[in-house]
């Protein structure tokens, strides 16, 4: 401030200055001309009066010649004429002397001296009679007129020459006087003209020195825009300024080329900067923002809060970069005297910082899953999340088996989303009711993924890749949790070898969460566990796992429909293994709604399985058989009710693997019973888990 | 403050649950306002604030009956000089914006702290 304000007084000094010697040189000029002009008059007047001085001895001179004539009595009228036009001469110069002299008192004594010659020459020069008489008698003699003439010139001479001595010196003091006034004049004149040259020096000099240093200071303002155009070149961020028309003004810096792929920022309005980068609806939001900047309702720290574009995904237009980039944008008020001038705005890609912040977070995350893996585990109980594991297990190979399933058509596409969708939310409800949250939240993102590829317009084989890997992910991560559960010996008698004990709990476990999810109630009954052989004890345990949820999801009605069909509120699932003659018998069955064979046609054939023709030329039995194929329980919305379908194509595939068979018998709402039959000595029970 | 002249600022409270008028009323800044109603929906809200004429608004933007965005344009047009602290979980920027492009004059996310609130309190009531 202190410098601006040095900067602004000194020339306005110097400019009072000027002026004033301006003035000076004005008046130097003005009365240098007056002066000049009074030097011209004043050796005019000198001239004047050096001509006078020769007058009194020439008018002594033309009067005695006047005389002398008379005397000799010669012509005397020429004489007279001349003498006339001398005095006439010499009154005029004289007059026309005073007319120049601007001193009156100078020529009071040549004037009076004059007068007295005038007076005493009077009498000659008003003469107008004839001088001379001729007569015959004698010769010419002067007339009575002409003595009196004679007279009056002896009288002129003699005052003549008494006073030609003092008109002389008289006329010589005035000339002298006017010549030293002349002079002084012209001393004069040279001091105001030395004068005035000074004072044009100095102005010059001023002024010289006020084009250097405007110069000086328009090089300093250069320099200044050089360093401000040196900073917008090389800073990282993006600055600009928005007008209230949200245009953006004609500084910037070089980084925004970078961001935004472009260069003609100047007058662009901040609605074509963001397009092509950042969907229409985030756009509005952000210029609704803006307009709020210009307003006094919201001070700056709420308007940071709500800056929606603090950190913006934004999608390079070109299909070669998929990666996105962040960009942080910052506004700030810039105020004036009237208010808002202009909203500044920075921005910054934070790309990096962001992929940091995730990654950390990831890293915190997995530390996080680490510890509450343990302390979900010490508080599930044991059987329990051996059984969740278990049904985790065979969900995901259900899921694996969708994704795994052959798919051309949209339709098909869209088919498998719906089945990974359905097993997904059925495994994260059962993992949350468990706390067990590192789990859910898996199965929480990979719906998210599954539901993103929903909501694309179109599908391919790749839109399913991310979600395989998540799969990958999750398998490892229950992979980790069943290690940690062995070490922990949490399940060391539910899931060792020996599962055979554990098998009735796990049952009633499961069970017991479907009945609260659906707000059923059904009891297990198992029988005869024990005589199932350690070989074939995984493989049984997963399809009795998926034969009891079945049963429990899809068999089982609620209370109010049971009792219309007269039954017990509490639905009853069995599940009985027993030695036959050749082999194993498994029988779980329960006093649920049974299968509808209509029904399941019908899902067939919607799921594509089936044509319609082929499903009308099916029996009974072959529309049951239909449940077992691949595909179909991932297809049911309506299927055998609502919820979850259960991969009973898996337990086909487990029993095949066995070298056994499978057969469901069922009675529209009465029964649904599966029995399952495996050779003694059949294939290796390691193959089919 | 003076007693011979009432300088509190009428307050009207739109939120559905209990819990964030018990919080304003304990609130710091409760000495310059004055509680003339509490209402829980929009319709509600816009009934009590013809009657009541109150100077300051607390608005939950999820309520039932009216969207709160509406329910502020219309109180700001009825009272132009409301000042409206719009107090709702709604986290997302884009409605606190269309709320305080709509009127409102300031934004507290659910859940707050007591020194949010004075906060807020303060510069609505500034």
């Amino acid at each position: 401030m202190s410098l601006a304000a040095r900067f602004d007084r000194r020339p306005v000094v110097l400019i009072v200055i000027g002026a004033l010697l301006a003035a000076a040189l004005g008046t130097a000029l003005v009365s240098g001309f007056r002066l000049a002009t009074r030097l011209r008059e004043d050796i005019a007047a000198v001239q004047a009066a050096s001509a006078l001085q020769a007058y009194p001895r020439e008018l002594v001179r033309e009067v005695s010649g006047l005389r002398e004539r008379l005397e000799v009595r010669a012509y005397a009228g020429r004489a007279l004429t001349t003498l006339r036009d001398s005095t006439r001469d010499f009154n005029e110069r004289l007059q026309a002397l005073a007319a120049l002299d601007h001193d009156p008192a100078r020529l009071a004594s040549v004037q009076q001296r004059w007068r007295g010659y005038r007076a005493a020459l009077a009498p000659v020069l008003e003469f107008r009679g004839e001088p001379y008489v001729d007569s015959d008698a004698a010769s010419t003699r002067l007339s009575a007129d002409g003595r009196g003439l004679y007279a009056s010139l002896e009288h002129a001479r003699l005052y003549a020459l008494a006073n030609a001595h003092g008109f002389d010196a008289d006329l010589a003091a005035v000339t002298g006087d006017l010549q030293a006034s002349a002079s002084a004049a012209a001393t004069r004149l040279r001091l105001l003209l030395q004068g005035g040259v000074l004072a044009a020096l100095v102005l010059a000099a001023i002024a010289a020195w006020l084009l250097l240093s405007r110069a000086r200071h328009e090089r300093a303002a250069q320099e200044a825009r050089e360093r401000t155009r040196d900073i917008l070149r090389t800073v990282r961020e993006g600055f600009f300024l928005l007008d209230a028309e949200h245009r953006i003004g004609s500084v910037w810096s070089d980084a925004l080329t970078q961001m935004f792929g472009r260069e003609d920022f100047a007058g662009l309005g901040f609605r074509e900067l963001l397009a092509g980068f950042v969907p229409e609806t985030t756009i509005a939001t952000a210029l609704k923002y803006v307009d709020l900047l210009w307003g006094d309702r919201a001070n700056e720290n709420l308007m940071k809060t709500i800056n929606p574009l603090s950190q913006l995904e934004v999608h390079s237009p070109d299909p070669l970069r998929r990666e996105p980039r962040y960009l942080q944008f910052d506004f700030h008020r810039v105020t004036g005297a009237q208010g808002v001038k202009y909203v500044l705005c920075s921005v910054v890609d934070v790309t990096a910082n962001v992929a940091l912040a995730r990654e950390l977070q990831e890293s915190q995350q997995g530390a996080d899953a680490q510890l509450e893996m343990l302390i979900g585990m010490t508080r599930t109980d044991p059987l329990q999340l051996a059984s969740f594991l278990d049904t985790a297990d065979a969900g995901l190979k259900l899921v694996n088996a969708i994704l795994r399933s052959p798919a051309r058509s949209d339709a098909d596409f869209r088919g498998k989303l719906a089945g990974l969708m359905r097993e997904l939310h059925a495994l994260k409800g059962e993992a949350s009711a468990l706390d067990l949250s590192g789990v859910a939240d898996r199965l929480h993102a990979l719906e998210t993924r599954v539901s993103g590829c929903e909501s694309r317009a179109t599908l391919s084989g790749d839109d399913f890749l991310p979600i395989v890997a998540k799969l990958d992910e999750l398998v490892a991560y229950l992979r980790g949790i069943r290690e940690i559960a062995a070490r922990l010996a949490l399940t060391e008698h539910a899931a060792p070898a020996s599962a055979t004990d554990a098998i009735a709990p796990i049952l009633e476990a499961a069970a017991a969460r479907i009945a609260l999810e659906h707000h059923k109630m059904l009891r297990v009954e198992c029988n005869g566990f024990d005589a199932i052989p350690q070989s074939l004890a995984k493989a049984l345990k997963d399809c009795l796992v998926q034969l009891v949820r079945n049963a429990a999801v899809h068999g089982i009605e609620d209370p109010e429909l049971r009792r219309t069909r007269a039954k017990g509120d509490v639905g009853v699932v069995s599940a009985r293994f027993a030695r036959t003659a050749d082999g194993y018998e498994l029988t779980v069955e329960d006093d649920g709604a049974g299968i509808a064979p209509d029904e399941v046609k019908a899902v067939a054939v919607r799921r594509g399985l089936i044509t319609e023709a082929q499903a009308a030329a099916m029996d009974t039995r072959a529309a049951i058989a239909l449940i077992f194929r691949a595909g179909f329980s991932t297809a049911g919305e309506v299927s055998l009710g609502a919820g979850r379908g259960v991969g009973m194509d898996v337990v086909a595939r487990t029993v095949r693997a066995l070298g056994g068979r499978i057969g469901v018998a069922t009675m529209p709402g009465k029964y649904t019973r599966f029995k399952i039959h495996v050779p003694t000595g059949g294939k290796d029970a390691a193959a089919a888990a | 403050m003076n007693a011979a002249v009432d300088s509190t600022l009428k307050l009207l409270i739109v939120d559905d649950s209990t819990l964030i008028r018990r919080r304003v009323e304990r609130s710091q800044r409760f000495d310059r306002l004055r509680l003339v109603g509490s209402a829980a929906d929009g319709v509600e809200a816009l009934a009590l604030f013809s009657r009541t004429d109150p100077d300051v608004v607390t608005m939950d933007l999820t309520m039932p009956q009216m969207d709160g965005i509406e329910c502020i344009r219309r109180m700001v047009a009825l009272k132009p000089s409301v000042r409206i602290l719009v107090i709702s979980a709604l986290a997302d920027k884009a409605t606190a914006i269309e709320a305080m492009a709509s009127g409102a004059n300031g934004f507290l996310n659910k859940p707050f702290t007591e020194r949010q609130l004075n906060e807020a309190l303060a510069e609505l009531l500034r």
